[in-house]
């Protein structure tokens, strides 16, 4: 046996970021840029922070689609409350409230009522999405006061406010999942939700939390893009919704729920930052650095696949070899 | 088994690479190769460096790329980069989304260019990424849509806004036949501040002219696309059977009103006039699903736009009746700061014929 096979996906995965990075240092122009650097982690954190919140509500079997629209009207409500002239910790405070009954909802329907998550947060995201347009009638909310433009344009030393935030609330998730009661009950909830309801565990509160869990880093994220775009829209963020599935699937969680780890969608989200940003500096075509992405997705999750089936098949081999060996016999 | 992911994992990465490099070199090439890249970030440089040293990077970025009326904006100013000796890199996001513009010019600044002219989704979303780009030398000027004045050192715009906001309005009214009556508004973004200027003398015309005009709702967005275009046009018409035109703004929302209108089989009773580009409004200016289209060059708009920044760049304002090579005289306001393209082109079914664009 090599040790090559001890490997997880999620170190792997960390190798190819690192393969990744060098080769864009080496062959995109001005990559190691302090700028461009500068540049990868102040745009990395929005999109990190979302996948986050997938993640989770992934590991346990469901998904979020109304992930993105729960952070655009709470990111609305929250710019209302600054060109009001509340001061940036109320109106902070009320964004946080507006997405955590976005996720009170999502979870009542899911946890309570027990609807399919896909269903749910597909009326959730039209019904947020609606709010919000009668709310704005689609124009942009902007004029914040310059502190809170702080939040996402600071750097304390080289390194950008958003990014600090997103490595805590990674640090934060990694403990939350391995280390609470509620997040072992997570895991438990994804591979098999009815041994976890009948082995004791309260499914419901586990995934009401989950939703809600998910609404906070929607709500987190939307503070860091609205103070970055200096305005709030109904769209802000819309594009990122199939980007977040797709980094916390790249990084190892698996979409039927049970398995995720938070290091896995941190590399997933790098990776996609260092690419698209790479590709960018060649001077390639968006279009072609959405095929690229779309094309490494495939990739790496046929990868696991097959490596896993042949764990798999190569499991059943030994455990055939090993009882045949034994001669069983009356 | 993993020695054998590991070079999948390494064949993987080679594939990237070529297929980066490749792409690289096609979008070296010419602008526009391959069904997909129409709106494609290109770039487009000369032989003829002579002893100028470094040749300036302008960088132009539209709203949105893929429709076309960037496409041709696309293509005039590409030409006045080769006819200019300056490198154009033409880029911009795939949707009219404010949030990946600001990504498009933040990538731009990291690409160390010169000038940057972009057309602003929603003006107050740039403000934090060009005040950076200022920090860094690059110097801002805004075209076809105006940015935040205080951050751009020059607007170029292609026409003067209350001539063409109320030239709209009078065109509706010929076209309707009346000047009473119920009509509608299509725009493209919501936030874009050109056409919202537009609608708004348009509007003012039409309270100031045609009282018995009567506008039934709040102006309907479509975003740039087409197909919604023509989804919310066709919602108008069955909300308001009455409805006896529709004013549509942004060049893609004319043609989807004209063709909800041509489904319904109302051409000829529901006037639809608005901006579009005269090659994609042909069909549907000879059926009379569109009754007339008002524009301008949009290649002489990207044209001007990198003639205009390249002279910013070398420290050269414009000067009002300047005469731009291949573009024509420019009129500049009175604040030094704006310049004006021309007056607006009616195309109908008669002269669609002879224009390119």
């Amino acid at each position: 046996m090599s040790k090559f096979s001890k490997i997880s996906k999620e170190t792997m995965l960390g190798f190819i970021l690192v393969a990744l990075f060098i080769l864009m240092s080496i062959i995109a122009p001005g990559f190691l840029d302090a700028y461009n650097l500068s540049n990868m982690m102040f745009q990395l954190p929005e999109l990190g922070i979302l996948a986050l919140g997938m993640m989770v509500v992934i590991v346990t079997g469901g998904i979020d689609l109304s992930i993105t629209f729960t952070s655009s009207l709470s990111g609305v409500i929250t710019a209302m409350c600054l060109s009001g002239h509340f001061p940036v910790a109320v109106a902070i405070f009320i964004g946080i409230a507006v997405g955590l009954i976005c996720g009170l909802l999502n979870g009542f329907f899911i946890a309570v009522i027990g609807v399919s998550p896909i269903l749910v947060t597909l009326g959730s995201m039209v019904l947020f999405e609606g709010i919000n347009l009668t709310i704005t009638k689609g124009n942009a909310i902007s004029g914040f006061p310059d502190s809170f433009g702080n939040i996402g344009n600071m750097s304390i030393g080289p390194i950008p406010l958003p990014v600090i935030i997103f490595l805590v609330l990674a640090a934060i998730t990694t403990v939350l999942l391995n280390r609470t009661v509620w997040g072992r009950s997570v895991y438990k909830v994804g591979i098999n939700p009815v041994a976890a309801q009948f082995s004791g565990l309260n499914v419901k509160k586990v995934l009401m939390f989950v939703y809600l869990f998910s609404a906070f880093m929607a709500v987190i994220a939307s503070i860091i893009m609205i103070s970055r775009y200096n305005s709030a829209k109904v769209d802000l963020g819309s594009s990122y919704l199939l980007l977040t599935v797709s980094a916390a699937v790249l990084g190892g969680t698996e979409i039927s729920g049970g398995y995720g780890k938070v290091i896995g969608t941190v590399y997933a989200v790098t990776i996609f930052q260092v690419l698209s940003n790479g590709l960018n500096l060649l001077g390639i075509p968006k279009t072609v650095v959405d095929i690229l992405m779309g094309v490494i997705l495939i990739a790496v999750l046929s990868l696991n696949y097959v490596s896993a089936r042949m764990s798999h098949n190569k499991s059943i081999k030994q455990s055939i070899k090993s009882s045949s060996s034994e001669n069983i016999c009356f | 088994m993993k020695k054998f992911s590991g070079v999948l994992v390494s064949v993987l990465l080679v594939f990237v690479l070529v297929l980066s490099a490749c792409s690289a070199k096609n979008a070296n090439n010419s602008s526009g190769v391959g069904p997909n890249s129409e709106g494609a970030a290109s770039t487009a440089s000369t032989d003829n460096q002579g002893a100028a040293g470094k040749k300036l990077k302008i960088a132009v970025v539209p709203k949105l790329i893929g429709i076309p009326y960037f496409n041709a904006s696309e293509t005039g100013a590409l030409k006045a980069g080769t006819d200019l000796g300056v490198e154009v890199i033409y880029t911009g996001p795939t949707q009219a989304d404010a949030a990946q513009q600001v990504k498009v010019i933040e990538d731009l600044i990291s690409r160390k260019v010169d000038v940057i002219a972009v057309a602003p989704n929603d003006p107050a979303s740039l403000t934090p990424v060009l005040k950076k780009a200022k920090e860094q030398g690059i110097k801002i000027m805004d075209w076809d849509t105006p940015a935040d004045p205080s951050v751009v050192e020059l607007s170029v715009q292609q026409i003067d806004n209350e001539v063409f906001g109320r030239t709209i309005t009078d065109k509706l009214v010929e076209k309707m036949g009346l000047d009473t009556g119920e009509y509608a508004i299509v725009t493209g973004g919501l936030s874009a501040s050109n056409l919202n200027t537009w609608i708004d003398w348009a509007q003012k015309q039409a309270t100031e002219k045609y009282p018995g005009l009567k506008l039934v709702t709040d102006k309907v967005a479509s975003d740039e696309k087409q197909q919604v275009a023509y989804q919310k046009t066709l919602d108008l018409l069955k909300a308001y059977p009455n409805l006896k035109g529709v004013m549509a703004f942004s060049t893609v929302a004319p043609l989807g009103a004209a063709q909800a209108v041509k489904e319904k089989g109302l051409e000829g009773k529901v006037a639809v006039v608005g901006t579009a580009l005269p090659t994609d409004s042909k069909p549907y200016l000879m059926d009379g699903s569109l009754s007339s289209a008002l524009l301008w060059d949009p290649g002489a708009l990207g044209y001007l736009t990198v003639a205009m920044a390249k002279d910013l760049a070398e420290g050269k304002m414009p000067a009002d009746g300047q005469d731009v090579p291949n573009v024509g005289k420019i009129q500049v306001k009175s604040d030094s700061k704006t310049v004006i393209l021309g007056p607006p082109t009616e195309f109908t079914k008669e002269n669609a014929d002879q224009f390119k664009f």
